[in-house]
C-alpha cells in the first residue's frame, strides 16, 4: 500500500550524521552529498537522458533535501526520502516536458512467438560468467535499453534493479501500490531482456564464449 | 516437452510472474509448481535464465562519475546556504 508510512522511527547508517545536522551542524551537510550524490547522479542520468538536466535534478534534490531535512521523522529510511524527492523533482520536470503520451507495454509483446520464436537452448549471453559478459559495449548497450523504456517502466526498473530498492520501497517512493511496481518492472525487464537479446544474436562481433 | 506445448495455460501463467519467481516474492508452494514446470519446459528455462542474466547485469552495471565541476559547485552551493544558516 502506498500510504503505508510507518510512524516508528527507522535509525538507519544516516541516522547519527543527519541528529547532528539538524542540531546546527550545517556544515556536515557535505558528507551527506559525499554519500548520495554519485547515486542521485547515475539515478537521475538515466531518467533524463541528458547531463546538463541531470546536474539541475541533482541540485535540485538536494536544495530539497537541505530544505527540508529538519522536519525528516525517520519515517523511512533517509536514503529513501531522498530518492522520494529525486523521483519527484523528475516526474515535476517531465510533466514540464511536451512529450508524446507514454507508450503501454503490454506483456504479450515479450511472449515468445511459435514455432521459430521459443528457443529451446539457454544462449550463451545467459550461461557464462557474468564478469565474462559485462565490458564497456554491454554497459553502453544496457544504458541505451534503459534510456528508451517509457518513463514509468524506466523509473520502477531503476529503484528496483539498479538502486536495489524492495518492491515495498520503490512504491512508497512512488506513491504506487506494490502489484503495479511488479508488473511494471516485469514489462520492462522484458523489455530490456530483448534488447540484450538482439543485441546477441545480431551485433555481437565476437562470441562471448 | 513438443514444441506445441509451449503455449499452454501453464507457459503463460509463469511467463506471467517470471520476475515475482526471481526476486522470490512467490510462496514456496508456486516456486516448487514453477520450478517442476521450467524443468520439463525448455522454452520456460530459456525464458527464466535470459531474463534472470537480464536482471543481473543491471544489478552489476557500474556507476557514472559526477562531473567534478558539477560537483565542486553543488558543494559551494550548500556551503554557502549552511554558512548564512538560511536552512527551515
Ligand atoms: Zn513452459
Amino acid at each position: 500500500m502506498p500510504q503505508n508510512w510507518k510512524p516508528e522511527i527507522k535509525k538507519d547508517e544516516d541516522y547519527e550524521l543527519v541528529q547532528a545536522i539538524n542540531a546546527g551542524r550545517a556544515d556536515r551537510f557535505e558528507e551527506l552529498i559525499n554519500r548520495y550524490e554519485q547515486k542521485i547522479y547515475n539515478f537521475s542520468l538515466r531518467m533524463c537522458n541528458d547531463v546538463q538536466d541531470a546536474e539541475d535534478m541533482v541540485q535540485e534534490t538536494f536544495l530539497n533535501v537541505f530544505k527540508y531535512l529538519g522536519g525528516f521523522r525517520y519515517e523511512t529510511k533517509l536514503k529513501n526520502w531522498i530518492y522520494r524527492i529525486a523521483a519527484s523533482a523528475c516526474i515535476k520536470r517531465r510533466r514540464k516536458s511536451k512529450f508524446a503520451p507514454e507508450k503501454e507495454l503490454s506483456l504479450d509483446e515479450f511472449m515468445p512467438g511459435e514455432g521459430e520464436g521459443a528457443p529451446r537452448e539457454i544462449p550463451d549471453w545467459a550461461n557464462v560468467p557474468l564478469d565474462r559478459l559485462l565490458d564497456e559495449e554491454l554497459s553502453s548497450i544496457v544504458k541505451a535499453g534503459i534510456d528508451s523504456l517509457p518513463d514509468k517502466y524506466r523509473m520502477i526498473l531503476m529503484l528496483r534493479d539498479i538502486e536495489g530498492f524492495s518492491t515495498a520501497e520503490a512504491a512508497q517512493i512512488l506513491d504506487l501500490t506494490e502489484s503495479n511496481v511488479k508488473v511494471r518492472l516485469h514489462r520492462a525487464r522484458l523489455y530490456l531482456r530483448d534488447r540484450l537479446k538482439d543485441y546477441f544474436d545480431h551485433d555481437r562481433i565476437e562470441s562471448p564464449s | 516437452m513438443t514444441e506445441s506445448n509451449h503455449h499452454h495455460e501453464k507457459c503463460r501463467e509463469l511467463f506471467e510472474r517470471l520476475s515475482e519467481y526471481l526476486d522470490r516474492e512467490l510462496d514456496e508452494e508456486t516456486c516448487s509448481e514453477i520450478e517442476a514446470h521450467i524443468d520439463r519446459c525448455e522454452p520456460c528455462k530459456v525464458c527464466m535464465k535470459t531474463l534472470k542474466r537480464t536482471v543481473d547485469v543491471c544489478r552489476n552495471l557500474k556507476q557514472e562519475q559526477v562531473p567534478p565541476d558539477f560537483s565542486r559547485h553543488l558543494r559551494e552551493l550548500i556551503g554557502q546556504l549552511a554558512e548564512g544558516g538560511k536552512r527551515g
